[in-house]
């Protein structure tokens, strides 16, 4: 039997953390109820003012509150089941390129994350926006929420892996997550509120900003791609 | 026996002399930049102190003539700290191909010279925005790209006490370096690519007069040697410190 492909242990490791959501619903619950009591919390943080200003200026960045978050949560935990049950040292021993585990595990996150949004955006829209009429732009926010998604959990990978063996995790990695998607963060929440709002300005509000979060998508995942073989084995 | 010598950390090389004259010549420098900001270099354009000027289309008072002297501190502490990043990164990259703990020495050192003129850079950029935008802070594309800057640097520092196994701590503070250099291109480039931003740029504003320029000169190149000076005596310092532990350890084996 010869030696599976580097595309074959991609798709191994990704089923298994696949497999093992499935089994435990452990990601998907745990963000999603995190989700919806943010949403919750903003019902009291804006109880009084929802009507007087304009929540749609406004919707973009508080949409984005709510993915750092939730997604804080869910990597914080990406490692947890690799840590406690032995299973880093199993994967670490078979030969293969640690960048497939870094792939695999951003690859997992990427979609928990994506399955989250599917059930977050419309609830906050439910909740906050229906009262009003929205930007015939508004489904371009399709296009921030994807990118954003895709370096948060790029970066977030990297760094749950650094955290999962340092003391106070939880705390560490979002001291070190904030900062360093920060870029991302601020072009993706101006993209996300062009289109929910509606701009005059479509190349420079929504177009440009899109187009710097993907340079920095792009910088990140290979500078972490690169890295990654430090962090996993040390 | 002779194995063990080899695993003693070396300290003392021909650079530590030149750490204290540095620090001496770049104190000198910073204040004979000090004096010319003051007595040298006119106010910007040639304006007069003793009455409201047009500069640049717009009415600027003795206040802000005055304050604009700060910018000869600020940009030099500035470029030091990019200066700072990059050999911490520089010097991370060398620690994650060779594994000597001499070079996760000299990344700690570099990084804790970055952030000190971070800081600093905050301070006198902080000064500066009070008395010419009226405001001790506004979110400006500079200012949080900057702000982020320095929150990754205290983050790196974060880290390193969270992690307990030495080569452990290494690997990750040279991972976090050479990732946190990746925001410098974008905190200088940011002016550049965000119309919005009113953060000055001196190619934008027309260059500098050659009295300003021989100001900046002066305290960058002052700048540059206090930097130098402090992460030499410092890495000294930090050096001395790890071959004591390591003798220790060899005692009492």
């Amino acid at each position: 039997m010869g030696r599976p492909s580097t595309f074959t242990q991609y798709k191994t490791l990704l089923a298994k953390d696949i497999r093992q959501e499935f089994r435990t619903r452990e990601m998907l619950t745990s963000m999603g109820i995190y989700a919806l009591l943010v949403i919750i919390v903003y019902g009291a943080a804006l109880a009084l003012t929802a009507n007087g200003i304009d929540v749609m200026k406004m919707g973009g960045g508080l949409l984005w509150v709510l993915i750092v978050f939730t997604s804080l949560l869910g990597l914080g935990r990406s490692f947890a089941h690799e840590k406690e049950q032995g299973c880093m040292e199993g994967i670490l021993l078979v030969p293969l390129d640690r960048s497939v585990v870094f792939l695999a595990k951003a690859t997992a996150n990427i979609l928990f994350m994506l399955a989250v949004e599917v059930i977050a955006v419309p609830l906050f829209y439910f909740f906050f926006m229906s009262g009003e009429p929205v930007a015939p732009t508004f489904l371009a926010i399709v296009a921030p929420l994807v990118v954003g998604t895709v370096g948060m959990a790029g970066i977030g990978t990297m760094l749950s892996t650094i955290t999962m063996n340092t003391r106070s995790r939880d705390v560490m990695l979002a001291v070190l997550f904030i900062p360093l998607i920060y870029p991302l963060l601020y072009a993706c929440v101006t993209a996300t509120t062009a289109a929910i709002a509606g701009t005059e300005f479509w190349m420079d509000f929504f177009v440009m900003p899109l187009v710097l979060a993907c340079g920095y998508d792009v910088v990140m995942l290979l500078v972490c791609w690169v890295l990654y073989d430090f962090v996993v084995g040390a | 026996m002779a194995q063990r010598k080899v695993n003693v950390p070396e300290a003392g090389q021909w650079p530590d002399k030149l750490a204290v004259p540095a620090l001496a010549a770049g104190a000198a420098l910073t204040t004979a930049g000090f004096l010319m900001a003051f007595l040298f270099a006119a106010p910007v354009n040639g304006a007069a102190l003793d009455a409201p000027e047009l500069v640049g289309g717009v009415m600027v008072s003795h206040q802000q003539l005055l304050s604009q002297k700060i910018f000869y501190f600020h940009m030099p502490v500035a470029i030091v700290s990019f200066i700072a990043l990059a050999f911490g990164a520089y010097y991370g990259v060398r620690f994650l191909t060779t594994r000597e703990q001499r070079f996760d020495t000299c990344s700690r050192v570099a990084m804790e010279i970055a952030l000190l003129f971070v800081v600093f850079t905050m301070i006198t950029g902080d000064l500066w925005t009070r008395f010419e935008w009226g405001v001790w802070w506004t979110w400006e594309p500079r200012l949080t790209t900057y702000l982020i800057l320095m929150l990754i640097v205290i983050a790196y520092f974060v880290m390193r006490n969270a992690v307990d196994d030495p080569e452990r701590r290494a690997t990750y503070a040279s991972v976090i370096s050479v990732i946190a250099l990746v925001d410098v291109p974008i905190c200088f480039m940011i002016t550049r690519l965000i119309p919005s931003s009113v953060h000055p740029v001196i190619t934008r504003e027309g260059g500098m007069a050659p009295d300003m320029a021989a100001t900046v000169v002066v305290i960058m190149l002052g700048m540059m040697l206090v930097g130098y000076g402090l992460y030499r005596l410092r890495f000294r310092e930090a050096r001395l410190a790890e071959r004591v532990q390591a003798l220790k350890e060899q005692m009492e084996d």
